[in-house]
């Protein structure tokens, strides 16, 4: 057996057992983590480049999946090629995968885990477009998987760049009609502007429903502080706040990271919102200068070993500041850059660089 | 705006009035140090050396030198002057207030509402070393955004300078299209080393200079250098540079004028920035520094805070070569004393580059009569 055969089977038991409801003991996480950083340091020659510094592998930045391809297989063996949103090659991260078992297994038990850990399936109305529109949107293939793995029905309401208010009200009033919860998903550009569109239509829907929210902004739509954005939510569906979650993701990640409250509230539960770290995921804030976890609650860099990164490298550092909360982690935003970083912006433009 | 007396007393008044405000002020600086330490995120041994290069350069010599340098021109100077100042740097108000002040010009201040203290602190000096001529610097404060306020500080003079971000200018271009603005927007600095900078017993020399220049105010400032230049005939012989670099030249500085402490948005500006540079070639970590070893090609900007790139090429050509894209986006080119006027001459050719060449060491102290963008400090303040 291949040492990546070896590794795929070892990550897709760690994940299995986390469906099964079984614990994983981090130690295992911790070690399957430096033995496929091992093996990716081998396999990719820029990581490979990157020095240990601490306990820990080395984490590879984000933005190297901007300038460099990051994967163990050749081009030719792509079956997918994710890139991230942005105006310019420059700009977008490339995630090129050869298989997407491990990402498919990933998204799935995460998401039933904390997105639907109530229903079997139930309705989806999906503010984003369609795999189709957005192939290279790691995104919408997650979305589109969650149609076949959780929808009893799906109606996408995203299409040619614009959100169609009336689809979306159409399939809104028909569960509100069939007393049937629905779940509603989208980015938050996508729910700003359903909220600028959809002036005084207001909705009931059903015990039960929920809202999953992702992404930032991007330019897209008008910025809306996080906490008004879920008010607005809550009041136009008539959706508790708990019911309301984000979905943490990255083109550079495999894994998906869910707040927490709606599982609580479905538990009978209630504890702070925080984002619920797989235990196939190492999520950790570290310090911007030695890259070494920071104590207690203390702000950091969010870094996120992501075992379903099996291909490209587990051991991600994000530009994202977080911190940790009881058992998970609150991301407090990506980072806008500071002022000499602006120089550093026009620089790159005026050497054609950005 | 009061500034009447400021326009007819004598420029040796000027001179004498602005010499012993800089002196008090320095005085003021030292005494206030903490709480600047904290409006600045610099450290106290860094707040001391900003003040210290600074205001030692508000001398009588060289007020009276501009000075004489302006009359040269046969203008005159504009009747007032509204300023708005940038918050990365503290003492860049002591330029943007002395020189107009030195030409009869009165200002009106609006501070960077990330640094108030040092601003109101030279405006509080000016008018105890003499009220009538202190009158002739107001200060103004004002939220960003507060439009009204914004309109009433350029209407209210001939020309309005503006420090900051490209962003915030041209927003402010676009808000006041008929206003006269000074724009002093953002821009980055590289230093080169030549080959006689590189050898025998001017090295250690090369290094402490480069250093002081990369750490000066935590490399905050379009002054700071984010690239060296250095002549090498491999990239090993660069990277022994680089190593030494770190061990004799920031090390060093480290200690003796510590790097504040690091913004969470720098921070992850930074940690992008070490590890693409790692990926791309080589780095050196210290504790509070990154040193890249890059190439002319691969070049990518840092975060600043101690962050820089080391780039070996094979002469000056192929440095101003790679800076050449830049335009006037490049403000400065700290240069060791040998090469400084083979690399004066060659800018001077330079169709796109409009930077000035100055010895390493001093880049972030530059002279009171240093040009500003690739004009005379001047220029904008004359009819």
């Amino acid at each position: 057996m291949s040492e990546r055969a070896a590794l795929a089977i070892r990550i897709e038991t760690m994940i299995d057992a986390c469906a099964e409801g079984d614990r994983v003991d981090p130690s295992a996480r911790d070690a399957l983590i430096e033995d496929l950083a091992g093996w990716q340091a081998v396999q990719i020659a820029e990581y490979g480049r990157l020095r240990r510094r601490g306990a820990w592998p080395p984490a590879l930045p984000t933005d190297v999946f901007r300038f460099r391809r990051i994967a163990v297989h050749p081009p030719e063996r792509d079956i997918r090629v994710f890139r991230s949103s942005g105006t310019t090659s420059a700009d977008r991260s490339v995630h090129a995968y050869a298989d997407l078992s491990l990402y498919d297994l990933a998204a799935r038990v995460a998401a039933r885990h904390m997105l639907f850990p109530d229903a079997h399936r139930m309705r989806l109305v999906i503010l984003a477009p369609q795999e189709h529109e957005a192939p290279d949107s790691s995104l919408c293939y997650m979305l589109s998987r969650f149609t076949e793995w959780f929808g009893s029905t799906s109606t996408w309401v995203w299409s040619s760049g614009a959100l169609d208010l009336d689809a979306m009200t159409t399939a809104l009033r028909e569960a509100e009609d069939a007393a049937e919860p629905v779940a509603l998903i989208g980015t938050s550009f996508a729910f700003v502007h359903a909220e600028d569109g959809l002036r005084k239509r207001q909705f009931r829907l059903p015990p039960a429903s929920r809202v999953m929210q992702t992404g930032g902004y991007k330019g897209r739509s008008r910025e809306v502080d996080p906490d008004a954005l879920l008010s607005a939510i809550s009041t136009r569906y008539g959706v508790p706040t708990e019911f309301i979650i984000n979905e943490f993701g990255a083109t550079e990640l495999s894994s998906q990271m869910y707040e927490t409250t709606l599982r609580d509230a479905i538990a009978g539960t209630s504890a702070p919102r925080r984002l619920w770290v797989p235990p196939w995921v190492r999520a950790t804030p570290v310090d911007p200068d030695s890259l070494q976890p920071v104590e207690g609650g203390a702000l950091g860099l969010l870094r996120i070993d992501d075992c379903a990164n099996l291909d490209s490298v587990c051991c991600i550092q994000t530009a994202d500041l977080a911190r940790r909360l009881e058992d998970g982690i609150v991301v407090l935003g990506r980072s806008k850059g500071a002022t000499p970083r602006g120089c550093s912006l026009a620089a790159d433009e005026a050497l054609g660089t950005a | 705006m009061t500034g009447d007396v400021l326009r007819v007393v004598s420029t040796e008044a000027r001179v004498t009035w602005l010499a012993a405000a800089a002196e008090r002020l320095l005085f003021e600086t030292l005494d206030a140090r903490e709480a600047l330490s904290k409006s600045t995120g610099l450290s106290v041994p860094m707040v001391e050396w900003g003040a210290r290069s600074t205001l030692h350069t508000i001398q009588p010599a060289a007020l009276r030198a501009l000075a004489r340098q302006v009359e040269e021109t046969g203008r005159d100077p504009i009747s007032n002057l509204s300023i708005v100042l940038a918050g990365n740097l503290f003492t860049a108000a002591v330029r943007a207030v002395v020189v107009p002040l030195l030409l009869g010009i009165p200002v009106t201040v609006r501070a960077s509402s990330r640094e108030t203290l040092f601003p109101r602190m030279l405006h509080d000096v000016l008018g105890s070393c003499d009220s009538e001529l202190g009158a002739a610097m107001r200060l103004v404060a004002f939220t960003g955004g507060d439009l009204e306020s914004e309109r009433s500080l350029f209407a209210e003079s001939e020309a309005t300078a503006v420090y900051g971000g490209d962003d915030t200018i041209a927003a402010m271009m676009r808000r006041h299209p008929d206003a006269n603005l000074i724009a002093h927007g953002h821009g980055v600095s590289a230093a080169y080393c030549g080959p006689e900078a590189l050898h025998g017993d001017r090295v250690s020399e090369t290094i402490a200079s480069l250093a002081l220049d990369v750490c000066a105010y935590d490399q905050r400032g379009c002054l700071s250098p984010q690239v060296v230049y250095v002549v090498a005939d491999s990239e090993a012989s660069a990277s022994a540079f680089a190593e030494r670099f770190a061990t004799e030249g920031m090390d060093p500085l480290a200690r003796e004028l510590p790097r504040g402490p690091l913004p969470p948005e720098v921070g992850a500006a930074q940690a992008q920035w070490r590890g693409v540079a790692e990926v791309e070639g080589a780095l050196i970590v210290g504790d509070t520094y990154g040193i890249a070893i890059g190439t002319p090609a691969t070049l990518r900007w840092s975060p600043g805070y101690r962050n820089v790139t080391i780039v070996p090429v094979h002469d000056r050509s192929e440095a101003l070569r790679a800076l050449t894209p830049l335009g006037a986006t490049l403000k400065c080119i700290g240069s060791d004393p040998a090469s400084s006027s083979a690399l004066r001459a060659e800018l001077a050719r330079s169709e796109r580059l409009t930077a000035y060449i100055c010895p390493l060491g001093s880049m972030q102290t530059p002279g009171l009569d240093a040009p500003a963008d690739g004009k005379p400090i001047w220029d904008g303040l004359l009819r």
